[in-house]
């Protein structure tokens, strides 16, 4: 019988980190995924923490760290195994030539696709925040046809957030996109993955622009996981260029998860498409296996050490009834809910608190693994991560893959 | 239960599967997974709705690989298509890509009629005769063997075990690359396993469903469940060498139709490779392996991936025969069955491929290995390299120690 020393559930940022960091310990990791995870809607940027419990910005993502409470999965992993996290995931993006900036002390603020900032923590070199202070001059640069991307909002709002004083201007781009359907960043990207598409950008745009300023533009500075198409556009305009972040296709999302894809393809992880688990199989009080439920029949997976990167409510690790239960169904975790089902959100989406149903999930120990509803470990070898842990608001704090990456590596710690 | 949903409202629009399409990456034309399945699926609901950019898809199912809610996007696309083929005419085309298994059959029924008919093949390709119906006249159609695979089969005699199987061939093993057959059943023999193989099998339905010709699909799917059914009641395991074949009967059927028995059929229908790599499990494989030299680049076939049991092929001739193979894992090769012998998607099909192609030239190797017929034809065609079925490679192995 076939048996790994760790079995990944799950193929986002939380399972995707877990199993490169348990594979770099000289595990041998089995990755079991069904769909691509979120890492098409998610920014691919690490939010550490921005905001604390009163909606406050913290002063930086450090600070954030020590201030959590005591459910937070921040509280449980510690400060320590954090930095470690940090330390670990910005090693792995130089390895893989797609290096990352930032650290725990500097709080970056990035613009989005309305022109608003937003608070992060580790960002790709596509999307530094800091060369929007080397010029005055700043470029919005948007392309004919693309979809939810308008110029004009960045501008006004980018007025606001960075200051009336400086001085903006909106060159549009035209890329020839002749299908007929509506265009995407990814179409825009992949248009500039071509030299032939680089080169009539660059030509554009230097008719357009002047060297030494500021250039924002949407997530279209190529498809792959590296930075040609950023120092050769960068390189013939003489400019600082910016990306800001937009709605999905996420270009940076899929750009970071194809450099763990290939990091874990080069650590010799077995990747398993489609495998929807279903259930697990224990024998005194350790998991010795895991069930997929394919279309035709279920499949066994044994391994020595499981970890569980299912995406919480929103990517089906955690199912609500219509009752107002909450269930993990793999392993039947069982989940604390103490908030009335009718008070699970408040009244206004965005108020100055958290969702109490973001912050429902799965309590663990310092290991990650899952608590009983008397404090006690549930199950020796198994690890919980990313978003079906409890206690943290993702979008409310700006911690999301914060928290992916932290709790994933710790459990790979643990294993 | 029906495990089954072709629901679209469970898309919540994330675009991953438009992210993952090749056909989308290749052509500006098509409109994409999520757009032309589900997003139109629920204007279809209501209201009559044709869309032009249908035809690009070619279910090769990595929008449902993608999909993170479980929507089956490709086969909303193909229900489509048969809804629009309801009210409008086949080209000829179509017809003739979607039927190789009854050119197949005439084949064997005339003297020499695979000579004929890939003469007649190579000569209507030269006189531009494939062009004017819309057949690609760039690519060589596949060629008809001199003998089928249960014309050969019937002539070998097999020892005889206890332990027995039932193999599927599917049409292009029959008709267009026997030796999968034989390699397939030299390999079972080898695992002291005897082959059963039943004639009264039809031509699974992929190559029409792909065309709109969905109640043919639905006549065929009948025949094969109840004939696997007869197996699979007796208590026999089902194998087949084809990974559209494969996921064909045990997946589409049961997204397309309701016969009963399907469902049991499903568990009982193995890939080859995973088939030996349970044996191997269990420890029952004939392990008794020789060594070859050479250096291979494995495939794997988008229909494979779609089933989800991960590469057996590639754990069967790396890890357990000691084969130095290793996975190219470029995406999908673009011909996707006969969508790339389309004239209007030849270009599509061969720029969806390109990735691979310059894999397997970089590489070196002079062999690719993959499961699927048409994915070993377009990888013949666009990387000029010889091509293998992984079995043929394992049967090698088998030998190579006599």
């Amino acid at each position: 019988m076939r048996k790994d020393d760790v079995i990944v559930i799950g193929g986002g940022l939380s399972g995707l980190i877990a199993a490169a960091a348990s594979a770099k310990r000289g595990k041998k990791v089995t990755l079991l995924s069904f769909g691509m995870g979120t890492m098409t809607i998610g920014s691919g940027i690490i939010d550490i923490l921005g905001y604390d419990n009163n909606a406050a910005i913290v002063s930086n993502p450090e600070s954030g760290v020590k201030m959590v409470d005591e459910d937070h999965p921040y509280h449980k992993i510690g400060l320590q195994a954090v930095k470690n996290s940090v330390e670990f995931f910005l090693n792995l993006c130089r390895e893989e030539m797609y290096p990352y900036i930032g650290n725990l002390n500097e709080m970056k603020w990035i613009p989005t696709a309305a022109g608003t900032l937003k608070p992060t923590c580790l960002v790709p070199k596509t999307i530094d925040p800091d060369q929007l202070k080397v010029s005055d001059q700043i470029y919005i640069v948007g392309f004919h046809g693309l979809k939810d991307y308008y110029a004009e909002l960045v501008v006004k709002n980018l007025k606001v957030s960075l200051g009336m004083d400086r001085k903006y201007e909106i060159v549009m781009i035209d890329h020839n996109f002749s299908g007929g359907r509506d265009v995407t960043v990814l179409d825009i990207a992949r248009w500039l993955d071509s030299e032939d598409g680089r080169a009539k950008c660059i030509q554009q745009l230097k008719n357009k622009i002047k060297p030494d300023s500021v250039v924002l533009m949407p997530p279209i500075l190529g498809t792959t996981p590296d930075y040609l198409v950023l120092d050769e556009l960068a390189k013939a305009t003489g400019c600082q260029l910016i990306e800001t972040m937009t709605v999905p296709p996420s270009l940076s999302g899929l750009r970071l998860r194809s450099m763990l894809i290939n990091c874990l393809k080069k650590l010799g992880v077995r990747m398993i498409e489609k495998a929807n688990v279903i259930k697990s199989i224990l024998e005194e009080g350790k998991c010795i296996a895991v069930v997929t439920d394919g279309i035709d029949r279920e499949r066994t997976y044994y391994a020595q050490n499981f970890i569980l990167a299912t995406g919480g409510i929103y990517g089906g690790g955690l199912i609500s009834s219509a009752l107002g239960e909450i269930k993990e169904p793999i392993f039947n975790i069982p989940i604390q809910v103490s908030v009335a089902q009718e008070n699970w959100s408040n009244l206004k989406l965005f108020s100055n608190k958290k969702q109490p149903f973001a912050k429902i999930g799965v309590d663990v120990d310092n290991k990650m693994r899952p608590l009983d509803m008397q404090g006690e470990v549930l199950i020796e070898n198994v690890f919980v991560v990313g978003r079906n842990l409890q206690g943290y608001d993702f979008c409310f704090e700006k911690s999301g893959n914060g928290v992916a990456l932290a709790s994933g590596y710790q459990a790979a710690m643990s294993v | 239960m029906k495990k089954h949903h072709n629901d679209p409202d469970r898309c919540i629009a994330c675009s991953a599967c438009v992210a993952q399409c090749p056909v989308t990456k290749a052509t500006p034309h098509f409109r994409g997974p999520k757009m032309v399945g589900p997003a139109l699926e629920r204007m279809r609901l209501s209201q009559e709705d044709v869309e032009p950019t249908l035809e690009y898809c070619s279910n090769c199912k990595n929008c449902d690989m993608a999909c993170p809610s479980g929507v089956p996007i490709s086969t909303l696309n193909m229900l489509a298509r048969a809804k629009y083929y309801k009210k409008h005419k086949h080209s000829l085309r179509d017809d003739v890509l979607a039927h190789g298994e009854r050119m197949g059959k005439l084949t064997k029924a005339l003297p020499a009629g695979a000579f004929f008919a890939n003469l007649g093949m190579n000569i209507g390709r030269n006189l531009g005769v494939m062009r004017m119906v819309g057949i690609s006249d760039k690519r060589p159609l596949p060629s008809y063997a001199a003998e089928s695979f249960h014309k050969q089969f019937k002539k070998i005699r097999q020892q005889s075990f206890p332990n027995k199987v039932v193999f599927y061939p599917g049409c292009f093993v029959n008709f267009n690359d026997p030796k999968v057959g034989l390699d397939f059943l030299a390999v079972m023999q080898a695992n002291q396993y005897e082959v059963i193989v039943e004639e009264e099998f039809v031509c699974c339905g992929s190559p029409m469903l792909v065309n709109g010709y969905l109640d043919e699909v639905e006549q065929n799917a009948k025949t094969n469940t109840r004939l696997l059914k007869k197996w699979v009641d007796q208590g026999y395991k089902v194998i087949t060498c084809c990974t559209s074949c494969g996921l064909m009967l045990k997946q589409e059927y049961q997204e397309l139709f309701e016969i009963d028995g399907l469902q049991e059929n499903a568990k009982n229908i193995y890939d080859a490779s995973e088939f030996l790599m349970l044996l191997y499990d269990e420890g029952k494989l004939n392990t008794n392996f020789g060594s070859i030299s050479g250096k291979y680049l494995y495939h794997a076939p988008c229909h494979l991936r779609a089933q989800g049991f991960g590469l057996p092929a590639m754990e069967l001739l790396r890890d357990v025969a000691g084969v130095n193979i290793e996975n190219a894992d470029a995406g999908c090769c673009g011909v996707s069955g006969n969508y790339g012998f389309k004239a209007d998607k030849y270009d599509t099909a061969m720029e969806i491929g390109g990735k691979l192609f310059g894999t397997i030239k970089n590489s070196g190797v002079k062999t690719v290995v993959s499961e699927c017929g048409t994915c070993r034809m377009q990888i013949n065609h666009g990387a000029n390299v010889d091509t293998v079925h992984p079995l043929t490679i394992l049967r090698n192995v088998y030998e190579a120690k006599k």
